[in-house]
């Protein structure tokens, strides 16, 4: 692969600045949300069970730190773990599709089904099968990330510009030099659509996962706030969860202007 | 340019079908080593069928004979043997300047960082000394053909297929490609079959004018351009130029009509 950052004139400074500016500008409209919400609560007087402040939630938050850290940890690795198995097996097998069309025709009918299966009934199967495991809340994650990734990385393979082919083709490229050196990166940016829709579903399917049963993470602290009848718990596991959220989908965008630089235009 | 010697591509009773079209309907052509042969026709006559079968991208009618240095050829067998231009550059946008130009020779396998460097060497040759390291999209239209010419060149091919590279660009920028392929042609000593629909640019490039008829495509006319070489831009209004370019137009002329003419047929 020869996809490298485009970013040569840039100075290491900007290169830096531009970096984290996705993920200022999230961490920003997150405050601003905190702030607006908080002079709401005052102002009409709304409460505390109804709709705490949001500094209540946050000095929450501070008083056990540990438990909230831990629980994010805790969400984050499951989501990590399936995520990222989810994005591979949907890049590795929407490239198979691509290929072969025998498989197109009788496994992706399977995998439509499979995605009629609510999460939360595909979520009793799994921790029947995996315990209350941090496989299981990674395989869930799985469940749900994998789909998009294959839907756009076979719609990707499917994009490209059949002038292009004939070129390489010309040059005496076989199949699998087209696929790396031209369908892949042609589906590059179709493949981080996915991802980025991924990485938000996959979060959910995390936090729905610990309610089977766990003990740490952030899904278990929602629940606990509930069956505790605690308002501000609730909505502390809830900022915690839109934090992780954020950061996971920045990350993602991140990586995708070093790599998609070139702005997903094929010509 | 002797008799003698063993053409470089000889096309006999060339025929192509698409389901119920006829596109091209026995072409007779032959390309000697080192000639510089242009294409002219009406749109749609098969002109680029002619070329992505030249290049193996597509299987002639049987009953097509096409000989290949001497040796008589299926089209598959001429993948990776002719360095083909299709009309876009087709750049990848992924890639800069240098790792476009070496996409052949990579394919090819040949060692990356000596291909890099030859790129490199050739670079202001093409006019790109400086834009090694620029992407597609950072590149104006003429720039980015040129990339793409410097692509076919380094695909070191005897036979050279240019299918209408300058048919996007402006007319000045167009007029300045012309000479500078002239110049690099006469430099790397290839063949060349070049497609325009400008006859001008047909004239004034090659060795060799043909002239197609319209569908599906034959060759109807075939006349020796007999200008010195090098070829300067007044050239174009030399008497043998324009003797020339009437006689080539007018056969296109007819062939238009049979296109675009109420039943002429």
């Amino acid at each position: 692969m020869t996809v490298q950052a485009n970013m040569a004139g840039a100075s290491p400074v900007a290169r830096r600045f531009g970096a984290v500016l996705p993920l200022l500008k999230g961490v920003a409209a997150l405050a601003a949300v905190l702030l607006a919400v908080e002079l709401i609560v005052i102002l009409f007087g709304i409460r505390p069970y109804v709709l705490p402040r949001p500094s209540a939630v946050i000095e929450a938050i501070l008083r056990t730190p540990a438990a909230y850290r831990d629980a994010i940890i805790r969400t984050g690795l499951e989501t990590l773990m399936g995520f990222g198995a989810g994005a591979l097996f949907g890049i590795w097998i929407g490239i198979a599709f691509s290929r072969l069309r025998f498989l197109r025709e009788t496994v992706f009918p399977i995998f439509i089904v499979s995605q009629t299966i609510p999460v939360i009934a595909f979520g009793a199967l799994v921790v029947m099968w995996f315990g209350n495991t941090i496989l299981a809340k990674a395989v869930i994650v799985f469940y749900l990330t994998f789909f998009p990734v294959t839907v756009n990385a076979l719609l990707g393979m499917r994009a490209v510009d059949e002038k292009q082919v004939q070129l390489l083709r010309s040059f005496g490229a076989s199949e699998r030099e087209i696929m790396r050196k031209l369908r892949f990166p042609t589906a590059l940016p179709h493949i981080f659509v996915a991802l980025r829709i991924a990485s938000a579903l996959g979060l959910a399917g995390a936090v729905v996962g610990e309610w089977f049963g766990d003990t740490t993470g952030l899904g278990v602290l929602l629940l606990q706030g509930m069956y505790a009848e605690n308002m501000v718990a609730i909505w502390a596991s809830i900022l915690c969860s839109a934090v992780l959220g954020v950061a996971f989908f920045s990350a993602i965008g991140l990586a995708e202007k070093r790599i998609v630089f070139w702005g997903g235009e094929s010509t | 340019m002797t008799p003698a010697e063993e053409p470089i591509l000889d096309l006999r009773k060339f025929s192509k079908t698409f389901g119920e079209v006829q596109a091209l309907d026995g072409v007779e052509l032959t390309v000697q080593p080192g000639e510089f042969v242009t294409v002219v026709g009406p749109s749609g006559c098969g002109k680029s069928t002619l070329f992505n079968i030249v290049a193996g991208l597509e299987e002639p009618d049987a009953g097509s004979v096409m000989r290949f240095e001497g040796q008589s050829v299926h089209a598959k067998q001429l993948l990776g043997k002719v360095s083909f231009m299709p009309q876009r550059d087709l750049l990848l946008a992924w890639r800069n300047v240098i790792d476009n130009a070496i996409l052949p020779l990579e394919i090819e396998g040949a060692n990356r960082a000596e291909a890099r460097a030859e790129a490199q060497r050739m670079l202001p040759e093409f006019g790109l000394a400086g834009f090694a390291d620029k992407y597609p999209h950072e590149l104006s239209g003429g720039m980015r053909q040129r990339v793409a010419l410097m692509r076919t060149f380094m695909f070191k091919r005897d036979l050279m297929l240019l299918d209408e590279p300058f048919g996007a660009l402006d007319a000045l920028t167009r007029t300045m490609m012309q000479r500078w392929l002239l110049e690099v042609w006469q430099k790397h000593k290839r063949t060349v079959l070049f497609i325009t629909h400008d006859v001008d640019e047909a004239i004034f490039l090659g060795d060799k004018v043909l002239v197609m008829t319209a569908r599906p495509g034959a060759i109807k006319l075939e006349r020796k351009v007999d200008l010195p070489r090098p070829r300067s831009a007044d050239l174009v209004t030399a008497p043998e130029f324009i003797s020339l370019k009437r006689e080539l137009l007018d056969a296109i002329e007819e062939e238009s009509m049979k296109t675009f003419g109420p039943s002429s047929h």
